[in-house]
């Protein structure tokens, strides 16, 4: 009697197990092949809209406790940091006393710059937003930002920070969206170098450097080349958009094209506010 | 399960996962994040056994999928997976082993990391595998080992019903 009940209960454990292993399985394939692409991007959609101004709210209760935390946990780097600003600050005094007009130039130079990247994208109209929350997940390179479909954000949008582009933006609810950025692995920007050459930027991870791929072993690139957009994938983004500096060039023999390493413009471990350009939409 | 573990459960899995998108993604060390969200699966397993572990396991991940860019569907698997492994492991011992919560809480991080890891490159997720794999398994497994006592009181408050409930819904 007692090995029939024990039997029973094993056998609807097995059951429930099985059940759920399914519903998982099943709602995999339909995301990931895309036949309730619908259904699953609004189940998605539904889910921040909600969980979004708790979140919202929580977050200014907590975000004391969590600093802190974090704090303790990288008291060590902080404390070298420290050090290496002061010492940076140290250089800069000196610097500053000694080569003031050096120091204008490098000014003028620094706003000269930013109004030369200005024309590719200042006649597109622009969502400022804020950050919200950053790496969402260990496993994908992504910020939230604050605005959404309701504030005219749709997926696609080319999203700038201070220095260049960020990413773009991969989900839009209503009032929020998710930005995949340069460094996320699954991040492939068609960018340009030197003379209008086309390659391809692709993110190597968080953290990591970008690779550009596609670059000839004939191509002339160089160290502290500026790389941006170039326009090309159908359009997909908007041309002459600065992205990221050119780190490592190294040649292979007999490889057709060259290894070539670049670090993004925008600190992307450090997003307060971004744009989002409205180029989905207008193109 | 009762009505009143079920509103209980519910709202454990909602507090962990507020916290998992606010106060713990703050928390960074090389770039990795603690991941309590496996643990709710794993102490629901130690807790009330291998069925609780993948239903609750199955209900956290699903919830952490809604709200990550990765594919839907993902987490809850391994939760599901890793929620009734532990369950079916931990069995009656839990209770008299010392520190065995910890230890299967730490195990079960680990698997679970490693298993979405691999699952997201199965599945054509080219990041997957481009990510510290080794820092993320280690910093969500210590976490996890460090919060497995609260999460079991928890998770024993949510699941185990009260002396005053009738004896049909008391299953323990």
């Amino acid at each position: 009697m007692a090995k029939a009940v024990r039997q029973r209960r094993s056998r609807r454990t097995l059951a429930t197990f099985l059940v759920l292993v399914l519903l998982s399985v099943t709602i995999i394939t339909l995301d990931e092949t895309g036949r309730a692409a619908s259904l699953t991007s609004g189940l998605k959609s539904l889910a921040s809209d909600i969980y979004s101004p708790l979140r919202h709210g929580v977050n200014g209760v907590l975000d004391p406790i969590g600093r802190f935390f974090a704090g303790a946990v990288d008291y060590g780097s902080l404390e070298a940091e420290n050090q290496k600003l002061q010492d940076q600050i140290l250089g800069l005094e000196r610097q500053h006393a000694s080569d003031i007009a050096g120091q204008r130039e490098y000014a003028a130079l620094q706003r000269l710059l930013a109004t030369e990247r200005l024309p590719s994208i200042a006649s597109l109209p622009a969502v400022p937003a804020e950050v919200t929350a950053q790496n969402v997940s260990n496993f994908a390179a992504t910020v939230n930002i604050d605005k959404g479909r309701d504030q005219g954000v749709t997926l696609g949008d080319p999203v700038v920070g201070p220095g260049g582009l960020v990413g773009v933006v991969v989900t839009a609810t209503r009032g929020t969206a998710t930005v995949r950025l340069l460094t996320d692995g699954k991040s492939a920007i068609g960018v340009s170098f030197g003379h209008q050459q086309a390659a391809t930027l692709d993110g190597a991870g968080a953290g990591r450097l970008l690779q550009i791929q596609y670059v000839p072993s004939t191509a002339r690139i160089s160290r502290g080349e500026l790389i941006s957009t170039s326009g090309l994938q159908g359009g997909a983004l908007p041309p002459g958009i600065p992205v990221a500096t050119v780190t490592s060039v190294h040649s292979v023999v007999g490889a057709a094209d060259k290894q070539v390493t670049a670090r993004p413009l925008a600190d992307l471990n450090d997003l307060t506010y971004v744009e989002v350009i409205q180029w989905s939409g207008s193109s | 399960m009762s009505g009143r573990v079920v509103v209980r459960t519910l709202l454990v899995v909602a507090i962990a996962l507020l916290a998992q998108m606010t106060v713990l993604l703050d928390i960074r060390v090389s770039g990795a994040s603690p991941e309590v969200m496996y643990l709710i699966g794993i102490a629901a397993g130690i807790v009330g056994g291998p069925v609780d572990g993948a239903v609750v396991g199955f209900v956290a991940g699903i919830a952490v999928d809604l709200l990550s860019p990765t594919p839907l569907g993902m987490t809850a698997l391994v939760g599901t997976l890793v929620g009734f492994g532990v369950g079916a492991v931990s069995g009656g011992v839990v209770r008299e082993v010392r520190g065995l919560p910890t230890l299967l809480a730490l195990g079960g991080s680990v698997i679970a990391v490693m298993l979405y890891a691999v699952l997201g490159k199965v599945l054509g997720e080219p990041q997957f595998l481009r990510v510290d794999l080794v820092a993320v398994v280690a910093v969500v497994a210590v976490a996890n080992a460090v919060l497995a006592g609260p999460a079991v009181r928890l998770m024993r408050w949510a699941l185990e019903p009260s002396a005053d409930e009738p004896a049909a819904s008391r299953r323990r």
